[in-house]
């Protein structure tokens, strides 16, 4: 029950990401799955555009709240 | 004191008191044979206990949560805001976790919502077939997040002699120019062919290790990669992948990614794992190993 039920038994080697990325994980699987019946309300909060919305919200208040080390690294 | 009632207050943030107007959350679908609702996660706050709703041979974990609170108005405001998200988020998981803990279950989205018990009872009904095959598919097996980075550590420190990085930019009245012409745009080649060499190696090691991982799944999915908002500027996400292996391989799977780790051509490649997960990305199916 404990030991299998850890979420995340290994993490990366550094935790540089600025938001956990269970989280992230996390947010991917309850709002991106397939949905396999449709509810009553469903269909108008699974939408993408809300989902969108709702990650975009997330990602802002992270990015806002930890700022990116490097500021001006170039792309790859 | 509160004397004035606004017949049209646009407000939607009544106290959960609203008598009797409850809403039934769907969190995920067993079999009949489920030993009982789990006891150790409470779902979400303001709503009734969790109790499991028999539909045929397949029951539901579900909750009672006020009507109110989980409108489609009121939803959209609270899952926009991205601490209730979180919150939401990991109430629906904790509950989807601690079910198939006792027993395979297939994970809802989160919000799946029925006016009642009728109601969501007559959804699952029309869908037995779906969810049998679905709780087949996952039995006895667990979802895997594996994840491929690049990290840009690898890209600087590889990069060949260290004032081609301190080339000045071109650009109008830029100072002054220690070099010719010719020999910056070959420099700046060089350092673009460097980089997509980089990339090109790190699409390998990322198909090495799908390859590796496929050995061990039933099926797998993959999954929406996530930008430098989420990896942080330091690293670049190549692959972002979901697998469903069975639960006895898990020690296989650790071996596995131990071995890619330790290999020398993954040099700056970061591989990340995360899992066991509830199958939420094999509900309804994902490509079958093997038939890449």
């Amino acid at each position: 029950m404990q030991g299998t039920r850890n979420p995340v038994p290994w993490q990366g080697p550094e935790a540089t990401a600025p938001i956990g990325v269970p989280l992230v994980d996390l947010l991917d699987r309850v709002l991106g799955t397939g949905v396999v019946i449709s509810g009553d309300l469903v269909i108008a909060i699974a939408d993408v555009p809300l989902v969108r919305l709702s990650l975009h919200a997330l990602l802002a208040s992270v990015s806002e709240r930890v700022p990116a080390p490097w500021a001006d690294s170039g792309p790859l | 004191m509160n004397s004035t009632p606004h017949i049209s207050a646009p407000r939607i943030s009544p106290p959960a008191k609203s008598v009797g107007s409850c809403a039934t959350y769907v969190f995920a679908v067993c079999r009949s044979d489920h030993p009982a609702s789990p006891s150790d996660a409470h779902g979400h706050a303001g709503g009734g206990p969790l109790r499991l709703l028999t539909v045929g041979s397949l029951c539901a974990v579900v909750q009672d949560v006020p009507a109110t609170e989980f409108s489609e108005t009121a939803l959209r405001e609270r899952l926009g805001d991205a601490a209730e998200l979180e919150r939401c988020a990991r109430a629906h998981h904790g509950v989807v976790t601690a079910t198939t803990a006792d027993g395979p279950a297939v994970p809802m989205p989160l919000a799946t919502l029925y006016l009642g018990d009728e109601r969501a009872r007559a959804a699952i009904e029309e869908n037995q077939e779906s969810f049998r095959l679905a709780l087949d598919r996952i039995t006895g097996r667990a979802e895997w997040a594996v994840k491929v980075y690049l990290t840009q550590s690898a890209t600087t420190a590889r990069s060949v002699a260290p004032d081609i990085r301190q080339t000045p930019a071109p650009g109008p009245g830029t100072g002054p120019r220690p070099v010719s012409g010719r020999a910056y745009l070959d420099r700046l080649r060089s350092r673009q062919n460097l980089r997509e060499q980089h990339r090109e190696s790190a699409v390998a090691a990322a198909e090495r290790v799908d390859r590796a991982v496929r050995e061990l799944a039933v099926a797998m999915v993959p999954r929406r990669p996530h930008g430098p908002e989420v990896t942080g500027k330091d690293r670049t996400q190549i692959m972002n992948m979901a697998y469903l292996i069975a639960e006895d391989r898990n020690e296989e799977l650790a071996a596995t990614i131990g071995r890619l780790r330790a290999s020398p051509d993954f040099d700056g490649i970061e591989i990340d794992v995360t899992g066991p997960w509830a199958p939420y990305s094999f509900t309804d199916g994902g490509d079958l190993a093997g038939h890449s």
